[in-house]
């Protein structure tokens, strides 16, 4: 469990100190259940930091996304560390990122949130529809507990519990610098149910589900921008030249799309699930991303993020790899 | 023009005379897993009971990917895009429809775009008035009303067992006539009902911003450090303005399959990376703190200097549906506050 007072003091003492840019954590949101990522320049700003199950953010995003400029001349650049918090999950974004020398450890301070689960904001929002104002939370034990308008509510854990942590096994963050709090108990059992649900379909009631799911793709790219494993710095969705998917929203090249992005994550998905919260017209990402992550773990018994020594997938091949599923 | 009413009864009788003959209608269905306007196939799944779809009808007027001409590679002759037919836009939120008034500027400005224009003159659009405004609703605060009347050719307002129309325009009123088998007269209670309502639903909206001020200001703000702090958690997806009713950018893109060429526009997005890139590299607005603070100056300053109207009808979708909790009216707030 984690005691936000102690978070609060543990984040005040690292934004103090000189090699830290910026502290990046969970504030509340402007409304209903909601969360946001914080960003903590000065030690007064840590007073809105929060804790809670509502912080779905893995805000180890933050720290492919964050923009470098030019530096001017006679300038250093800036080589200050950037402190985040992370839970179980997000963690282990961190660690790939590491593995895959997308970040350097010495430009990073880890704090880390022993998590007893994040909420589902669909599901809580359709359990308490009258949204308004914003609403605090907090975990009991085996509940988590709203402080509604209406006074306090107390709900089971696994009604309202986001996907990803009905299955989680990683509630403790696997990588951190700080962080004194006890660790929870992992709760999890994972047997990809959701992924067999898909499976047993034949190949064309497969496709009829994902084609009627890809149709009503916007395109907005938020599954993408938000997924902390995504951060090539030039994207093959970008690139107009040669224009490897067409820029026409359509149900083909919206598969194109969605095909190109689950396959570039095989063996590199961390199961945080923001790919799917953050989608505005709910398609279930993570189905197409654990089919993916269930073949690596059946094919390599690979699990990306989760042993910090461990190479990334396609950097660690081994003689005795499988070779029975190869045409 | 007279008010009629339609028994909810009577509703998919309703459905079926507007949808006659090459008429097509549009109303909120369940596409996937989200609410959108949709070509009504079945009027089972028409769905009017929820507040704002997801997507906005924009896109019946301004899809998200409209093919401008077709080509053939090697071939010199342009082929236009099929004509469209008439249609009938129903359940539209009148903030939503009030975007459509605030478009129609941009799409009539420095030319008069025939896409945009040929399918507004073709289309008529119902309104259904907002009983009850969703949590992250501020219409009132940007010039509208959950009962606006703006940019509707008929207003629909929900009774206990009746769809109170009220005919605003001249082919809302040969809209009405058409529906004349399946409705009747208005009583006056149901239109002092349906005020009542209206009333309501105007006290209901909780959240709200003063304006005044703001246009003429926000670009003071310039260099100011709201920007910065805003564009911090901003993931630089396009869900605010895609999802929203008067963004209206787009790209031209040349797509070709085998030596079939179309010519397309898309939406497009200022949180983008790739928009207005220059062709020599440079980007005008090369990092997320200048692209969120063209949002909202382009919405709140530029457009109001151009037109003489904000350019935000107050739907809260962008507040609603931003992953990271980016919230305009708390931005507005913290402009005025740093004006």
């Amino acid at each position: 469990m984690v005691d936000v007072e102690k978070l609060k003091e543990i984040a005040r003492e690292t934004v103090s100190r000189d090699d830290v840019k910026y502290l990046i954590g969970w504030r509340q949101g402007s409304f209903g259940f909601r969360a946001a990522p914080h960003f903590v320049n000065k030690p007064e700003d840590t007073d809105k930091l929060i804790f809670s199950p509502l912080c779905s953010h893995n805000l180890a995003t933050f720290l492919t996304l964050a923009e470098k400029l030019p530096v001017p001349r006679g300038q250093e650049p800036d080589s200050r560390k950037i402190a985040l918090m992370v839970k179980g999950c997000d963690s282990r974004a961190v660690v790939l990122q590491l593995a895959e020398k997308g970040i350097s450890r010495e430009g990073i301070y880890v704090i880390g949130c022993p998590c007893r689960g994040v909420v589902d904001q669909k599901k809580v929002e359709a359990k308490y529809p009258e949204m308004g104002e914003s609403v605090t939370a907090e975990w009991g034990k085996e509940t988590i507990i709203f402080d509604l308008p209406s006074g306090r509510e107390e709900v089971p854990r696994e009604e309202i519990l986001a996907g990803k942590c009905i299955t989680c096994r990683y509630p403790n963050p696997l990588i951190a610098d700080a962080g004194a709090w006890e660790e929870v108990a992992v709760w999890g059992t994972d047997d990809y149910a959701d992924v067999k649900e898909v499976e047993a379909g034949n190949p064309q009631e497969r496709w009829d589900f994902w084609e009627d799911k890809f149709a009503s793709c916007i395109r907005c790219y938020s599954c993408r921008n938000v997924c902390p494993m995504c951060y090539c710095e030039d994207c093959v969705l970008d690139r107009l030249n040669p224009e490897w998917v067409m820029r026409s929203v359509n149900t083909t090249e919206n598969t194109a799309f969605h095909l190109a992005r689950a396959f570039h994550l095989a063996g590199r998905c961390i199961e945080c699930g923001e790919c799917e919260r953050v989608c505005p017209v709910d398609i279930p990402l993570m189905k197409l991303n654990r089919k993916l992550t269930k073949e690596v773990r059946e094919k390599f018994e690979y699990e990306p993020g989760v042993d910090p020594e461990a190479k990334p997938l396609p950097a660690s091949y081994r003689p005795d790899d499988k070779e029975d599923f190869i045409l | 023009m007279e008010i009629i009413k339609l028994s909810k009864d009577k509703f998919a009788d309703f459905l079926a005379s507007l949808s006659e003959g090459e008429q097509k209608l549009y109303a909120p269905q369940w596409v996937g897993e989200s609410l959108r306007f949709a070509p009504v196939t079945d009027s089972s799944k028409v769905e009017l009971g929820m507040a704002n779809t997801t997507v906005p009808p924009k896109s019946i007027f301004f899809p998200q990917t409209e093919t401008l001409y077709r080509y053939e590679l090697g071939g010199t002759e342009m082929q236009q895009p099929q004509v469209r037919d008439t249609g009938v836009v129903l359940g539209a939120r009148p903030c939503d429809a009030r975007a459509l008034v605030i478009v129609d500027n941009l799409f009539n400005w420095d030319l008069e775009d025939p896409y945009y224009n040929e399918q507004r003159v073709k289309n008529t659009v119902v309104g259904l008035a907002c009983n009850n405004p969703c949590a992250n609703c501020f219409c009132p605060s940007v010039g509208g009303d959950p009962a606006s009347t703006e940019g509707l050719d008929v207003l629909m307002t929900e009774l206990e067992d009746v769809y109170l129309l009220q005919p605003l325009t001249e082919k809302g009123q040969k809209l009405c006539q058409s529906v004349a088998a399946v409705t009747e007269k208005a009583a006056a209670g149901d239109q002092d009902a349906a005020e009542n309502l209206h009333q309501q639903a105007r006290e209901q909206v909780a959240r709200k911003i003063e304006t005044e001020g703001i246009p003429e200001n926000l670009p003071k703000l310039w260099e100011n450090t709201l920007w910065q702090e805003t564009a911090n958690s901003c993931l630089g997806c396009g869900i605010c303005t895609f999802l929203c009713p008067t963004c209206h950018c787009f790209d031209i893109q040349d797509e070709v399959e085998g030596i079939e060429g179309r010519r397309c526009r898309m939406w497009d997005s200022c949180m983008f990376k790739e928009y207005t890139l220059h062709a020599s590299g440079h980007n005008p607005r090369p990092t997320r703190r200048e692209r969120t603070r063209n949002r909202i100056n382009h919405k709140y300053s530029y457009f109001v200097d151009k037109f003489d109207v904000i350019a935000c009808v107050g739907c809260g979708r962008c507040i609603n549906y931003c992953p990271v909790n980016i919230d305009i009216l708390e931005i507005l707030q913290q402009a005025k506050e740093a004006l």
